[in-house]
């Protein structure tokens, strides 16, 4: 940033904008954000059986995001981009469009991972306000904001201490993805201790910022007169998620389903996107009943690949 | 489709022995029963009505657990009758709270309360799939409204009701709670099937598993988890809960019990 | 903002009984328009597939089996297996049903001008090779020796019969039952000793594949050594396609999504995935 940040009192601010706008403060959530953008079950289409049409779906008033951590601005910067594939998701970007997200970190960083607008912590009551976007630029005037702020001392600000190594690894992104891939054949004992405890609850899939499947589901309302087509969260780690209609399942086995989510996040997902689909905010580790440590199992499939890979 | 139906399906609901609990559910969805009263033609259902009306039925719901051999004749009666048996609540589906009975010592207490000369006409309280067959379960004690409604929908629309297929965990998150396992609380949230909204966790208890055991449930590797903080005892006083009754109980909890290695 | 997963109305102008658990459905748009081109000239490439669906029962990929450049209707055929197709079965003529798509990538058609073309499919997978069939025939001098090999468990459970009898006078095609019942005289035996028989010339050939998991690992084998590499080889696969658009992730094959990187495959793409 050029310019001397805007700085504010958090809990002031947050005053204020609650009394402007609808707000909603994520930031002792359990689940994701998006879970406000894709939300665990949206309702596609609404069908009048009697008129045989189908009915408007209510409009979505605008609403503000706030406290997101950098993970998440970052993982809602890939959800768009996985969102707009092969078009936009008209779901998705329908409440796209009425979010305005404020970020909230006590982190460096040099370019903006996404968001409208930044707060980043200069002493525990007061934040610097960095826009990100046209739409936090509006936001600032509408929050009639102008005081000038101090130079922030580099020494505060904190370091992000959830799954460092993942981080690291995920940068050579190449390089999990061709580890991953080689471990399904190569390193199958890892897979297979894995089957043995992990209890394909689908937490991991929900609590994910990133992870997008879904399920279509239809039903009728008792009365007989409409219908609605829905969008689920799904979780690849369920027995039903690869079945077809007949009963063939093509993820037969717990091994082949939990084995999927990490093919998806680290090497399917390198493929289509160039990048995995993770951006270690650890929420699948800390959420895991079983206590997965996801990001162990990640170095050690890594380092056993680079030994096996190394002559 | 959706008139697919020219005459109204007969629906009987019957109740053998339980709480009458999920028959009160079944009131308590209020103007969505008038809707069904009206799409169906509900009868013999004794706490709602005093439409007597023979077979055969489209389909016979039944609530509770069968623990006479009147109970079970009628059971097999209705079997006979109606073109589907869907057992309401966790009584009728895994013999739920009747299912706990203990027998071992159950000869001493009947001498003691009924005197010497007593002789029992209970039997073992089962589910219904031990005496027919069951082609649906509407699962829960007490069974979820929402779920409850979706089941007859399905009926009404001529298909094949669903199970819920993904665990408690799904609800649970999105009720917003802390895993209990994490905190070294028992819970069976993650082997059991979804579609109760997560009610017993939000509230503060364990899940019990009274929407039935989810298909493909990793049983040894939740038995391992919580092995980890609670005893043989304590996890076997929780499984019996609704569990006793169950093939998975007995096939594969108990030894995964038993194979439990440090 | 346009939604893709919006389907058009469309009607069932015909109900075909093709077995006891299989019917062939003729769909028109409501609005009376045409389907409309895709940039190859056709409404599907042969091997593309469509989402049908009934409000309330929900969406099911087909496959189309008519001409691909007859603009006119689409027709699907649909086995009564799961909630979708029991619904689709109830249907009437004249019912109103959604479509959406062609979706994903048929048989590379273009690769096949001018070759001898091996079609191979049992069951229910005969619909997408009878829509390539049907273009095959709407271009025969574009092409060159064309075999059907079909095989079905018993004679009812041979689909499209009534195309059959037309198909015959411009390609070769041999038929093979498991159960020969019903005064079968024909074939009796598997679709891989029907292969065995054809004399081809390799180097000219190209195969197109639809059919069950095991029938398709099963003729990979004999495919090979008759000189015929996994390049030209192209199967249709299936899975749980939802969405249609590569979005859903259960149809996901190794790094493909079957939807929309398929469903028809080059052999060569898909035999290395993981799963």
């Amino acid at each position: 940033m050029t310019t001397a940040p805007l700085q504010i009192n958090l809990n002031g601010f947050l005053n204020e904008l609650k009394k402007k706008f609808v707000v909603i403060d994520c930031r002792k959530n359990i689940l994701a954000p998006k879970q406000y953008l894709f939300p665990a079950q949206e309702t596609a289409f609404n069908f009048d059986i009697k008129k045989s049409r189908l009915k408007t779906l209510p409009p979505i008033k605008p609403f503000i995001l706030f406290g997101l951590p950098l993970r998440d601005l970052e993982a809602i910067t890939r959800l768009d981009e996985i969102m707009s594939r092969p078009n936009k998701n008209y779901y998705y970007f329908r409440r796209r469009s009425k979010t305005t997200i404020i970020g909230l970190t006590d982190e460096q960083f040099n370019i903006p991972p996404g968001g409208d607008l930044i707060l980043q912590k200069l002493s525990p009551k007061d934040f610097a306000v960095m826009p990100v976007t046209a739409k936090g630029t509006v936001l600032i005037k509408k929050m009639a904001l102008a005081r000038p702020s101090k130079n922030i001392p580099a020494s505060q600000y904190a370091e992000n201490k959830t799954m460092p190594k993942l981080r690291l690894l995920l940068q050579d992104a190449e390089m999990l993805k061709d580890a991953v891939a080689w471990s399904w054949k190569n390193y199958p004992q890892i897979w297979d201790e894995l089957a043995k405890i992990c209890l394909g609850c689908g937490i991991c899939a929900y609590v994910c910022p990133l992870c997008h499947c879904f399920s279509t589901e239809d039903s009728m309302d008792i009365a007989g007169k409409s219908c609605k087509r829905c969008q689920n969260w799904a979780a690849c780690t369920l027995p039903e998620f690869s079945r077809v209609a007949g009963g063939h399942n093509f993820h037969k086995t717990l091994k082949e389903r939990y084995y999927n989510w990490f093919y998806h996040k680290f090497a399917r997902s390198y493929e289509e996107f160039g990048e995995p689909q993770c951006v270690a905010c650890g929420r699948c580790q800390a959420a895991c009943p079983a206590r997965i440590d996801i990001e162990k199992i990640l170095i050690n499939i890594t380092q056993k690949y680079k030994i096996a890979n190394r002559a | 489709m959706q008139n697919r139906f020219s005459k109204k399906l007969k629906i009987a609901i019957y109740d053998f022995t339980d709480c009458e609990g999920c028959e009160v559910k079944l009131v308590s969805i209020k103007e969505r029963l008038v809707h069904l009263a009206d799409r169906f033609n509900i009868v013999n259902w004794r706490l709602g009505q005093e439409k007597i009306k023979d077979g055969p039925y489209a389909a016979a719901i039944i609530e509770g657990t069968p623990v006479t051999q009147d109970e079970i004749d009628l059971l097999r009666e209705l079997r006979e009758k109606s073109k589907l048996i869907i057992s309401l609540g966790a009584c009728a589906s895994i013999a739920g709270i009747p299912g706990i009975m203990n027998k071992s010592e159950r000869k001493k207490w009947y001498a003691k309360i009924y005197g010497a000369n007593y002789k029992p006409k209970g039997i073992d309280a089962l589910p219904l799939s031990a005496y027919v067959k069951v082609n649906h379960m509407i699962h829960g004690c007490p069974v979820d409204e929402d779920e409850l409604v979706r089941t007859l929908e399905e009926l009404l629309s001529g298909k094949t009701p669903r199970y819920r297929r993904y665990s408690v965990c799904l609800e649970c998150k999105l009720a917003g709670n802390q895993c209990r396992l994490l905190h070294k609380k028992i819970c069976f949230g993650p082997i059991t099937q979804g579609g109760c909204k997560a009610i017993c966790i939000s509230g503060g208890s364990p899940c019990y598993g009274c929407f039935g055991v989810r298909e493909e449930a990793n049983i040894p590797a939740l038995v391992k988890i919580l092995r980890r903080f609670a005893s043989e005892k304590e996890i076997n006083n929780h499984v019996t809960m609704f569990f006793n009754q169950i093939p998975e109980y007995k096939n594969v909890f108990k030894q995964a019990l038993k194979n439990y290695k440090k | 903002m346009q939604n893709i997963y919006a389907p058009i109305s469309v009607k069932i102008a015909k109900i075909e009984e093709h077995s006891p658990s299989v019917k062939l459905f003729r769909l028109k748009r409501t609005d009376g328009k045409k389907f409309s081109a895709q940039k190859n000239g056709l409404i599907f490439t042969p091997g593309q597939f469509v989402l049908a669906g009934v409000w309330g029962y929900g969406e099911a990929p087909f496959g189309p089996a008519s001409d691909p450049l007859n603009r006119n209707h689409i027709d699907i055929v649909v086995r009564k297996i799961g909630q979708t197709t029991s619904a689709l079965h109830h249907m009437k003529e004249g019912s109103k049903i959604t479509l959406r798509g062609p979706y994903g990538n048929g048989y590379p058609i273009e690769n096949f001008l001018g070759k001898d073309i091996i079609m191979i499919t049992g069951g229910c997978g005969l619909p997408p090779i009878a829509a390539l069939i049907e273009y095959i025939i709407n271009n025969r001098a574009k092409f060159g020796i064309v075999h059907l090999l079909y095989g079905a468990s018993t004679p009812p459970d041979l689909l499209m019969k009534n195309r059959m009898k037309f198909w015959q006078k411009n390609i070769q095609i041999m038929l093979t039952v498991d159960k020969p019942i019903c005064n079968w005289e024909g074939r009796t035996g598997l679709i891989s000793e029907c292969l065995l028989e054809l004399k081809i010339n390799p180097a000219n050939t190209m195969v197109a594949m639809c059919g069950p998991g095991p029938m398709v690992n099963a003729l990979e084998h004999l495919l090979n050594p008759m000189g015929i590499s996994d390049k030209r080889i192209f199967i249709s696969m299936e899975r749980k396609m939802q969405c249609g658009v590569g979005r859903c992730q259960h149809c996901v094959t190794g790094n493909k999504y079957v939807c929309a990187d398929g469903p028809v495959f080059n052999l060569d793409e898909i035999d290395k995935n993981w799963d």
